[in-house]
């Protein structure tokens, strides 16, 4: 089928870098021992934030019962919201044995007749790919029918990881949103944020500075979206891939397609923020921009500089162990050496190598790069004198028996820690992180323990 | 008791608060000590059960995934990905039990797990929960059947201060716990089958936990067959028991459809004061039956004017609309997850399966809404009051420990009942 990716070539990726120095790529799962979302979770947290596009989800119950509502980051844009709706057919047994075609397409006619969404995603799950539900024709019918764009997303669950997925919700994008609008005017300083979900509001620590510079977001994939927007992206003069690897195909093809070029940034942290600003700027190849640029950076970084002070203070000669995952490995690592924390270690078991050679240029040669976090990390707390662990739930323990701080790096973030604000809000948690005395309280003995 | 609706005529759930089988399943297992849980399916749906339930417990949960591929799903029928999860699960971990349930994938390509799980050498138990039939509750009941089935050993004498509890899945670890402690208080020896009380508790644990940390062992679930007694709690539960009967026919059954509330409560202990001989209740019950008359009587007031829409699973829907009724409370809608023999008999003027959308398009109904915590943000829209209640709740800490059930529980429900209730009548009055 024409609109479907080939994911054998999404995995061959030729700017994955890991893609040098091995032959076989990114995801194998191992049976019984393999942790992490699949392809439709990635999909979703790719197109989710479209607010006025709704997301149907062809599958039984799990795919959306346990996910729709798990970000709560609403739309900025005056109007629809539906990102916090969730809509799927819930397959039924019956559905199963004789297919599920005919719910789908009533499921899509209630969905347009109720809800009149600017878009409509719809994703195919396990299930519903393995009884062979033909949602692609139900699409173009529908689409024909009500004048709106209809976009089968395939990224059922079990064709690989949620990366992978990421990837796909991307391509069904370009096939079918990009490019089939004109946008009402363009600037030279056009420019798409992809790969940014703007989880916990992260884009909106940003992107007010860059409006200050004259740099026009024309449309992201797909934090605080809007599919008017995403129909014009064609247009940018730049592709700015925000901390995820996993839209590089996507960027790829828009640079071969429509001579956009692409680059790929984070702004988590002063310094990674900082670059990245300057970094859009001399994309965007303009002396006065850029000029511009450096002289916002400056400032922002004055006014950080002397919010972070007092914290600077406190967090002077502290020490901290990391155990986390992904490109965490290396941002959080950079983001808590600007507040002047000293990360001794890191885990790198769940990185790319890419990450792991972020996470050496960032920790430098004395830092320790773990490979069994889970082995190491006690002892390293005890070799480094570490005061503070950042990890998930499963590590509490460690930090209790140390008796020394603990946050939770994977718990649901509710705030920002994106941008040069997100900083402080990242601060004043790690202080009361270390301050809180509950730390020590609960490995008191008790009476009867000797 | 109104009209009821068993079946959505929708072709679609908009804001499902509906969940699967094998979540049920999952949790299920979790209820037994030292298990691994080993959902076959796509990894995504080992993720994003493990991610729902750390959240609304508070605490990691142990689980493990046959991460089945699309390329093995064609070529496979189950065998490679079972018999090669058990061997990665078992190089790390000893599980004293690995609990197999299947999800929509592996049904829907017909996989023969019975078959494979017999020719695996390691302690297991295997339960079909495709997530395209039934729900929460069946999910958590078959696999409850399951290990009574696979596991308790068949017996010919009965030991009459054995007594087997079958919970119902919404039942929170502390209720369990409750439940257990209250007919201990009558002499039983009480074994819970599953047993979050111990295990999804929220207790600190000495070690980073790879497996289930508390519930019942394996060792006490194989010598269930000697129990004079089994209590099934929730009518999903009941089947559980005949199949616990098959194991020693000699052992006798009862049957509540919950144990929310003044009623339901007094039937427990008629049942436990007429198989015990007992002329009466050990103390600290009948004093909490005092308490809760007195709480029924103070919460009546608030309660009395309230219009309730309760969203639940079937088993704590009953239980939760009988205890309202019960106090005067109106509960105008209620809205359950799928259907059940619970609906019928439900205190309620209108009852329906259904889902969220539904609940908004009723909003001139009601003026307090209980469910769980994807009503939150639609009772904030509403302007209803708010009780959370069932799975997930994400908003709120201390779930493992919120008691609804027997004398005592039923008051602490009544007063965050009617509280909630007033609350949202001095916000509507000062708006």
């Amino acid at each position: 089928m024409a609109t479907k990716p080939k994911i054998k070539q999404l995995l061959d990726e030729s700017a994955c870098s890991h893609n040098k120095t091995k032959k076989v790529a990114c995801n194998a799962p191992k049976p019984g021992a393999t942790t992490g979302g699949c392809a439709f979770e990635g999909a979703q947290i790719a197109l989710f934030p479209y607010a006025d596009a709704a997301h149907l989800v062809h599958g039984p119950m799990t795919c959306l019962g346990t996910s729709w509502e798990t970000r709560t980051t609403g739309t900025s844009w005056q109007g629809r919201d539906l990102t916090q709706t969730g809509f799927t057919t819930d397959v039924s047994l019956n559905d199963v044995v004789f297919s599920g075609e005919e719910k789908l397409a009533k499921a899509i006619d209630y969905i347009i007749e109720y809800y009149s969404p600017e878009a409509l995603f719809v994703y195919v799950t396990c299930v519903t790919a393995l009884i062979g539900d033909d949602i692609d024709l139900i699409c173009k019918r529908a689409a024909e029918k009500y004048d709106v764009p209809m976009i089968p997303v395939h990224a059922p669950g079990f064709v690989g990881s949620k990366n992978l997925g990421s990837r796909l919700g991307g391509e069904a994008v370009l096939a079918h949103l990009i490019g089939t609008k004109e946008p009402e005017e363009s600037t030279p300083f056009d420019i798409n944020l992809i790969g940014e979900y703007n989880v916990t509001g992260d884009m909106w620590q940003y992107t007010p500075l860059l409006k200050e510079l004259g740099i026009r977001v024309l449309s992201t994939l797909s934090g605080d979206g809007r599919v008017a927007q995403i129909r014009t992206a064609h247009r940018a003069k730049l592709n700015v891939i925000v901390c995820a690897k996993s839209l590089i195909s996507l960027t790829r093809k828009m640079e071969e397609r429509y001579g956009i070029p692409s680059i790929s940034l984070s702004f988590y942290g002063k310094r990674d923020t900082s670059k990245g600003i300057l970094a859009i700027a001399e994309a965007l190849d303009d002396a006065a921009l850029v000029n511009r640029a450096r002289t916002l950076v400056a400032r922002e970084e004055q006014k950080l500089e002397e919010k972070l002070a007092p914290y600077v203070a406190f967090f002077k000669g502290k020490k901290a162990v990391l155990n986390t995952g992904g490109n965490k490995t290396w941002s959080i690592a950079a983001a808590l050496q600007d507040l002047g924390i000293e990360v001794v270690a890191t885990a790198v078991k769940k990185a790319t190598e890419d990450d792991r050679e972020k996470a050496r240029q960032t920790l430098g040669e004395k830092g320790v790069l773990m490979m069994d976090p889970g082995a190491e990390q006690a002892r390293l707390i005890d070799e480094t004198g570490a005061d503070l662990l950042l990890a998930g739930g499963r590590s509490l323990y460690t930090a209790i028996k140390k008796g020394i701080a603990f946050a939770d790096v994977n718990q649901e973030k509710k705030k920002s820690y994106g941008g040069y604000d997100g900083l402080l809000n990242l601060a004043e948690d790690l202080k009361n992180a270390m301050q809180n005395p509950v730390f020590r309280n609960v490995a008191r003995r008790a009476p009867w323990e000797k | 008791m109104g009209k009821v609706i068993h079946k959505s005529s929708k072709p679609l759930q908009v804001n499902p608060f509906k969940l699967s089988q094998p979540m049920g399943a999952t949790l299920a297992f979790l209820g037994i000590d030292k298990c691994m849980p080993l959902m076959h399916g796509g990894q995504g749906c080992t993720s994003f059960t493990k991610v729902f339930l750390t959240r609304h417990f508070c605490e990691p949960i142990a689980i493990q995934t046959t991460a089945v591929t699309d390329a093995i799903a064609v070529l496979d029928g189950g065998d490679y990905s079972i018999v090669e999860s058990v061997k990665n699960i078992t190089k790390k971990v000893t599980p004293s039990l690995i609990g197999l349930h299947t999800t929509g994938l592996p049904e829907t390509k017909g996989d023969d797990i019975a078959g494979i799980a017999r020719q695996i050498e390691f302690p297991m138990v295997h339960v079909n929960t495709p997530d395209y039939e039934g729900g929460l509750e069946s999910g958590w009941a078959r696999t409850c059947k399951a290990i009574i089935e696979e596991i308790v050993q068949p017996a010919e004498r009965v030991d009459d201060n054995k007594l087997v509890l079958l919970p119902h899945v919404s039942l929170q670890p502390i209720e369990v716990e409750k439940a257990k402690e209250f007919i201990e208080s009558f002499g039983y020896n009480v074994y819970a089958v599953p047993d979050l009380s111990t295990s999804l508790d929220g207790h600190l644990g000495n070690k980073q936990a790879a497996l289930s940390s508390g519930g019942i062992s394996v060792d006490e679930l194989r010598t269930l067959g000697d129990a004079g007694l089994v209590l099934t709690v929730g009518d999903s539960m009941q089947s559980c028991a005949s199949s616990l009967q098959q194991k020693n026919s000699e052992m006798r059954h009862y049957h509540f459809a919950h144990l929310h509330g003044l009623e339901a409560t007094d039937a427990l202990v008629k049942v436990l004061l007429d198989e015990t001989g007992f002329f009466g209740p050990p103390p600290t019950v009948s004093r909490w039956r005092r308490r809760l008359q007195d709480a029924m009587l103070d919460s009546h007031f608030s309660l009395g004017q309230t219009r309730f829409l309760v969203a639940a699973e079937p088993d704590q829907l009953s239980g939760l609309c009988q205890t309202l009724h019960d106090s005067g409370g109106r509960v105008t809608v209620a809205i359950s997850t799928v259907d059940s023999t619970q609906l019928e008999t439900l205190q309620a003027e209108q009852v329906m399966v259904g889902d969220l959308e539904d609940a908004e398009l009723m909003a001139d109904e009601y003026d307090v809404m209980i469910g769980n915590c994807h009503c939150e943000a639609l009772a904030h829209r509403l302007g209803k009051g708010m009780v959370l209640r069932g799975f997930p709740n994400w908003e709120q800490v201390g779930n493992a420990l919120k008691n609804d059930i027997l004398y005592e529980g039923g008051c602490y429900l009544l007063f965050e009942a009617a509280n909630t209730a007033s609350a949202a009548r001095n916000e509507v009055q000062h708006v």
